[in-house]
């Protein structure tokens, strides 16, 4: 019987697990080494805002790992792999031997290079540690600082603002969101919170954050001094690979993988934020520290651990956060000079639009607008369809060039709907995990 | 499987499938509330009702962080409201345009096909909609892509 191992128990891991026993009906061994419970990262924003349980968290609960009959080694550390020998080592001296191996293991906050960033009440959100020592320090009337305004510190913005958090967004590079939006879309965006008495500090450079009394003093290379209760540090992160650079895989950024999320050792996976792989839109390969990504990575890599030749087109860059009833989301290449760029802004919505084509594919998009305003509409997934297919839409730009936001007759039009429907990820019909069980 | 079996060339424009869809899902008569959602063409001569397919890959089950989406015994994909936290990943998952987000409840949802008695085929005069056993095809890329073709232009008289 084939041993899978798989290391890190997050979207990626889970998802590799509940494939392969929707495939093998639970013949073979898996093994999974992951140092914590598993639980949902996507959800901890919810978590913060108090609008679920601790229990809501955990997805791949121990009970859940027995009823697909896992051996799970929690609070196991993998610290490096013998790919000759196949076995995967562990901190403290235990050997696990592999048929397969995953590697899942995730990426880590980095917390900007500033004096006092590792003091008391100064806290990355990434971790479900991390995510209820900000719930315990927040309420009505905290002033936080959040020093980073990407994806992450937007997610969770909702839920301090609701609870009465004076917010002070703090970012280094010139926009909000850099790495989501344009400079169009952040500055709608930031007119939207500023309105809503959230400040935004721009192209703004913390550097020191000191203790005094009970408060946090944040410095700034110019401005004024920032008083604050709580500081988020939400500055980034990096693939963990740290302990896999000795073991003969090819690194990059991440792990690289091929379409089948495969590593240069033919009987080693990798999936998710650690892994670089192939991007739908550019072929390139990139690392997409995103949900999306790291369950289809998992599913894929899985497929062929059970010995299924299953190649993916890639992934695809897309983010969606509401920002205080405001919907931003964006698909591909948005930020493509080279791209054919048609857009309309409506600032007194705000509504914004944008897409980028090359030829008569769609290879990225960017919409903006009240929340009540975009999901009249079924354009956030039409987008998408279009983005992800590239199917030809030529006959369509005229009247997109005029019209921006019009996009649902194109889509219809286009036969998307057509090419998809045959489509399947592993060549057949998804299951659903929760009626998996297999009997041990 | 039985699905939502749509012939736009049937179609009225007569919106009664989105009203009943609406009230089936959320109790109240709003069409943007429904699930099933008509577009007009060629100057609002032309009508097709647009609705999930149940696709087979299930972009929006396997993209849900917390399994919020199962299949129904009807085949459909099903949102369990007590389970979503209202994430939204489901609605960029799916490539169809077919998860909508309820800013009133804050919970993703979708077409259920009613449990198994759609109410849109329900309620439909002419049959452009019907519940039945069929392949899971694009019934609207075919009739659009020809009505887009007028000689005014994709959209003439609807714009």
């Amino acid at each position: 019987m084939a041993r899978h191992v798989i290391v890190g128990g997050g979207t990626a891991g889970w998802n590799a697990i509940t494939t392969l026993r929707e495939l093998d009906k639970g013949d073979s061994e898996i093994i999974l080494v992951a140092d914590e419970t598993p639980y949902s990262r996507m959800v901890l924003p919810y978590y913060l805002a108090r609008d679920i349980a601790e229990s809501h968290v955990y997805i791949a609960s121990p009970p859940k790992l027995a009823a697909l009959n896992v051996d799970a080694r929690l609070g196991a550390r993998a610290e490096r792999i013998d790919a000759s020998a196949n076995k995967l080592i562990l901190e403290g001296g235990d050997e696990v031997e592999y048929d397969n191996l995953l590697i899942a293991t995730g990426s880590s906050p980095v917390k900007a290079p500033v004096p006092g960033a590792d003091g008391k009440n100064v806290h990355s959100f990434w971790t479900f540690p991390q995510a209820r020592a900000v719930a315990s320090g927040v309420g009505d009337g905290a002033r936080v600082a959040m020093i980073g305004a990407g994806f992450i510190a937007f997610t969770i913005l909702n839920a301090l603002v609701n609870q009465g958090v004076k917010l002070t967004v703090v970012e280094l590079e010139s926009r909000i969101l850099p790495r989501m939006i344009d400079d169009t879309g952040a500055g709608l965006v930031q007119s939207w919170l500023n309105e809503r008495g959230v400040e935004v500090r721009t192209s703004t450079q913390v550097t020191s954050i000191e203790d005094k009394g009970e408060s946090k003093l944040l410095k700034f290379k110019e401005g004024p001094d920032l008083e604050v209760d709580l500081v988020i540090m939400a500055t980034g992160i990096k693939p963990n690979i740290d302990w896999v650079t000795d073991s003969g895989l090819e690194t990059n950024q991440g792990i690289l993988v091929d379409e089948h999320c495969r590593t240069n050792v033919a009987n080693i996976y990798a999936a998710g934020d650690i892994a670089e792989g192939p991007d739908a839109v550019t072929g390139d390969r990139v690392v997409h520290a995103i949900e999306p990504t790291a369950m289809q990575h998992g599913r894929v890599a899985a497929a062929n651990m059970a010995g299924q030749e299953v190649a993916y087109k890639g992934s695809l860059l897309m983010n969606i956060v509401d920002v205080l009833d405001m919907e931003i989301a964006s698909f591909g290449a948005w930020d493509d000079a080279d791209a054919e760029v048609f857009e309309a802004v409506r600032a007194e919505r705000p509504a914004y639009r944008k897409l980028l084509f090359h030829g008569g594919r769609l290879t990225g998009a960017i919409i903006l607008g009240k929340t009540r305003e975009i999901w009249t509409t079924n354009d956030v997934g039409m987008l998408k369809g279009l983005v992800y297919t590239g199917v030809d839409i030529s006959e369509w730009k005229e009247h997109l060039r005029k019209n921006p936001f019009d996009v649902k007759r194109a889509f219809l039009a286009s036969g998307a709907a057509g090419g998809l429907l045959p489509e399947t990820v592993l060549g057949r019909p998804s299951a659903s995990s929760n009626e998996l069980t297999i009997a041990s | 499987m039985k699905i939502l079996k749509i012939i736009p060339e049937k179609c009225t424009g007569c919106m009664r499938c989105e009203l009943a869809c609406s009230y089936e899902q959320t109790g109240t008569f709003q069409p943007s509330k429904a699930v099933i959602r008509v577009s007009a063409f060629e100057g609002h001569t032309s009508y097709a009702p647009y609705t999930c397919p149940q696709c087979d890959e299930a972009w929006c089950l396997t993209a849900c962080p917390v399994e919020a989406i199962g299949i129904s015994p009807a085949g459909a994909k099903d949102v369990a409201d007590d389970i979503c936290v209202g994430c939204k990943l489901c609605t960029i998952a799916c490539p169809y345009g077919t998860m909508f987000y309820d800013i009133d409840t804050h919970k993703a949802f979708k077409c259920d096909l009613c449990g198994g008695n759609p109410a849109c085929a329900s309620v439909c005069p002419t049959d452009a909609i019907v519940y039945e056993e069929a392949d899971k095809t694009d019934w609207v890329g075919p009739f659009a892509a020809e009505r887009a073709k007028s000689p005014a232009g994709p959209l003439a008289g609807v714009l």
